[in-house]
């Protein structure tokens, strides 16, 4: 997975916290029932002793439609963040989500429409498509500004203040999500490994592109 | 005692009875094959029907879930519902009249949305409650423990018996939102569409073990007969995989029992039937018609029986008839069978012995005349041989004197006629006596008493014998007289000895007659009757005279010396009227 402007934000946000306090590093590995590396996994680091900053104003999640498909299959915000939903395609979109932790539409809007909403309440927001019913993403609201998704190779990394910690970890395929409590040292050397049970992946083909039910 | 009743006198009963009886066995023994086979055919072919049956109804079942289910999904992704689903707080009356909308579109009855935790949203059949949808709530939850996009059971709904089908309304897929529930009531409509597709009567039976007879929840019967099927719904756990046959209001049913499992609740049992009756119909008819062929079978092999019994019966009491004629000695009559068989075999057999009979009747008459009728007794009697055995015997030589001269002066046919005359009554005499006659010799005769038969009063019959024939000979002179010819004159001879008796001569042909000196010496008595010395016409051996109890006054004539013998014998005149002393009377 290519590093993205967002973790460049995280990484930046974690540096300024780490001056504060003793910056901890954590790398998340989660695998599969078979060993295999399990991407797309939210890590969530929750403080237990100290206060939760509030999730800075300047920046800006994006969870485009493009080419038919949301940008991102899972996203992570910190509660009270903005998201944007720019169409960047060329035909209208549906954005709904019908998930306790926001329910709302963007009715058709057209290209180049970018609506925007806040989420203020932590929970995973399962986002879909009236009109594309293969478009399928999530937008994992945690109320920590401390959370990572893992890579290609089943890796996350979360720079953090040394202390303790609830750790969740949670992925679209596991039947519920895991909470532990985890103590962050002062190192660059925290690791936390999990094997995971996912369930079997469903998704809705997508339909051939320029075919319709054999009506040319 | 049993067997009396089948013994007929009449030949063509029996024969009736055995034609008749045999094709009547065979049409019984053909008909209840048949009528068996038939039955056993029916029933297995309800067997089959059944087990199709069943696995109609299951696919059936399965298939309305699948539909069902399908309906679901198609309601699920429903833009409106989604619209609903988004407001908060829930519209929860649009919600409903949304799914009655639904409700309309697939023909289901009962549709309820449910939230994530199986509450209900909301419930098209106002009269249920939500109070009654714990069975879909129980899906979901299996449906989420199991990861399953498709979930259905069995349960009651408010008390009747539904198809439950749950599936998960996504948003998107596979985030499930909510949980649409769809029920398709098992009534009795049903059963009837069941009904119409397997062509088997359906009915559904609650197996609650607190309902004794079972409950009745829907069935294509009538509602006795669905009842009376109740109480035979067998209450174990594992049903047998063969049908049965239940006697329903008088009509038998071949009955499979089938299973349907509940959610949480004792199963409901599943009756499938067929009326062996209705299946049977096509078959009676054809036994029917077997009936009918074995009827007029049975008639056709009577009147052939009857017809046959006439062929052999009447020739048979024409030969029955003809035996008895046969019996009373009439051998004149001849059948008239033209026939090739065996019973014109016989009548001609018949005929060949009557006239063989007829035949041997003229021989043993003819036999009679030439031999004495006791010698004809005798030798048809017993085996012809040669040989003779030896007896006491009574021997009577009678010979007419100068009778050769006489007949010199005549012509030989009325000689043959005068002869004849004179034997015929000599001979009755002799005859009537007991005597048997033992030969003629020219215008001899000569006769024997003792054999063949012995008889101890020989020598007293021989006497009397000659006495009568010394008046018949008076009797039958006058006679000549009365005619004008000369009378005749003869002279008996009589002796009683042993001889031989028997067959003798050769091998083809025989004589009875007996031989011995005593035969000699009686024909020589009477030769000595010639001799006027002695004056009398009948002269017998003192051994004659001793073999009678009580002798007859008797002449003594002296002793004569038999020739070739060196011993006497004494002899004596006998008269005809028994006196001793002159003038005699003859």
């Amino acid at each position: 997975m290519k590093p993205s402007p967002l973790l460049a934000l995280l990484a930046l946000l974690s540096l300024t916290t780490a001056a504060f306090a003793g910056a901890a590093e954590l790398t998340v590995t989660t695998k599969g029932g078979k060993g295999e590396a399990v991407a797309d996994a939210v890590v969530t680091l929750i403080p237990l002793d100290a206060p939760v900053p509030p999730p800075r104003p300047d920046q800006r999640t994006e969870i485009a439609q493009e080419n038919q498909e949301y940008t991102s299959y899972v996203t992570i915000v910190q509660a009270g963040s903005t998201v944007f939903f720019p169409n960047k395609d060329s035909v209208q979109h549906h954005v709904y989500s019908l998930s306790k932790a926001k329910k709302f539409e963007l009715p058709l809007y057209n290209p180049g429409q970018a609506e925007s909403f806040v989420f203020d309440v932590s929970g995973v927001v399962t986002l879909g498509c009236n009109i594309h019913d293969w478009m399928l993403a999530y937008l994992v609201v945690v109320p920590t500004p401390w959370f990572g998704k893992t890579d290609g190779l089943g890796a996350a990394i979360i720079t953090a203040p040394a202390g303790r910690y609830r750790l969740q970890l949670w992925h679209p395929r596991m039947t519920a999500t895991i909470t532990e409590e985890i103590t962050l040292a002062e190192s660059p050397d925290n690791r936390r490994e999990f094997t995971v049970a996912l369930k079997a992946e469903r998704r809705i083909r997508r339909a051939p592109a320029g075919k319709t039910g054999g009506y040319r | 005692m049993a067997f009396r009743v089948f013994r007929f006198r009449r030949f063509s009963s029996q024969l009736l009875l055995l034609l008749a009886g045999l094709i009547a066995l065979v049409q019984v023994a053909v008909y209840l094959l048949i009528s068996r086979a038939n039955e056993r055919n029916a029933v297995e072919h309800i067997d089959q029907s059944l087990q199709t049956g069943a696995r109609i109804f299951q696919q059936n079942l399965a298939e309305r879930i699948d539909y069902l289910a399908g309906s679901a999904k198609v309601m699920s992704s429903d833009y409106p519902i989604r619209q609903l689903m988004m407001q908060d707080p829930l519209d929860r009356r649009t919600l409903r009249s949304a799914l009655v909308t639904y409700s309309e579109r697939v023909k289901a009855p009962v549709i309820t949305l449910l939230s994530l935790e199986g509450e209900v949203i909301a419930l098209t059949d106002d009269e249920m409650g939500a109070e009654n949808v714990g069975p879909f709530a129980y899906l979901i939850r299996q449906a989420i423990r199991d990861d399953l996009e498709q979930i259905s059971g069995y349960s009651y709904l408010a008390g009747r018996l539904h198809v439950l089908v749950v599936v998960p309304l996504y948003a998107p897929y596979p985030n499930v939102a909510a949980w649409f529930g769809v029920a398709y009531p098992i009534d009795t409509k049903f059963a009837h569409a069941i009904k119409n597709t397997t062509r088997l009567e359906v009915t559904f039976t609650s197996d609650d073990p607190d309902e004794q007879p079972p409950r009745v929840l829907s069935t294509t019967l009538d509602g006795a007969m669905a009842q009376d099927l109740a109480r035979h719904v067998p209450r174990a756990k594992a049903l047998p995989l063969q049908s049965e046959t239940i006697t329903l209001n008088g009509e038998d049913y071949v009955t499979l029992f089938q299973r349907l499992d509940l959610l949480g609740e004792a199963p409901v049992r599943i009756a499938l039937q067929r009326s062996l009756m209705a299946e049977l119909a096509p078959a009676r008819e054809l036994e029917n018609v077997v009936l009918l062929i074995s009827l007029a079978a049975l008639a056709a092999a009577t009147l052939a029986a009857l017809w046959i019994a006439h062929g052999i019966s009447q020739p048979l009491q024409q030969l029955a008839a003809h035996t008895q004629l046969v019996a009373t000695g009439d051998y004149s009559r001849r059948i008239d069978l033209p026939r090739e068989d065996e019973l014109g075999q016989l009548a001609t057999a018949f005929n060949h012995m009557t006239a063989g009979l007829a035949e041997r009747d003229r021989v043993r008459d003819l036999l009679g005349k030439v031999v004495s009728p006791e010698i004809a007794t005798q030798l048809l009697h017993s085996d012809l041989k040669l040989g003779g055995e030896e007896r006491e015997v009574t021997i009577l030589f009678c010979d007419l004197r100068d009778f050769t001269g006489m007949s010199e002066k005549m012509n030989p046919t009325d000689v043959l006629a005068l002869l004849n005359r004179y034997l015929d009554r000599m001979s009755a005499i002799i005859e009537r006596h007991g005597g048997v006659i033992d030969k003629y010799i020219g215008d001899a005769i000569m006769a024997l008493w003792g054999a063949p038969i012995t008889d101890p009063g020989s020598a007293g019959k021989a006497i009397a014998t000659a006495r009568e024939m010394a008046q018949a000979l008076q009797e039958f002179n006058r006679e000549l007289a009365a005619e004008g010819r000369p009378a005749l004159v003869f002279g008996i001879g009589i002796n009683t000895a042993r001889v031989v008796a028997g067959n003798m001569g050769s091998k083809t042909r025989l004589n009875y007659t007996v031989i011995g000196d005593g035969v000699n010496l009686a024909a020589r008595l009477e030769s000595l009757t010639k001799d006027p010395a002695y004056d009398t016409p009948i002269i017998i051996s003192e051994a004659t005279l001793r073999a009678i109890p009580n002798p007859p006054p008797a002449r003594e004539l002296g002793e004569v010396k038999v020739k070739g013998k060196a011993d006497t014998v004494k002899i004596y005149a006998l008269t005809a009227k028994g006196e001793s002393t002159p003038p005699y009377a003859v």
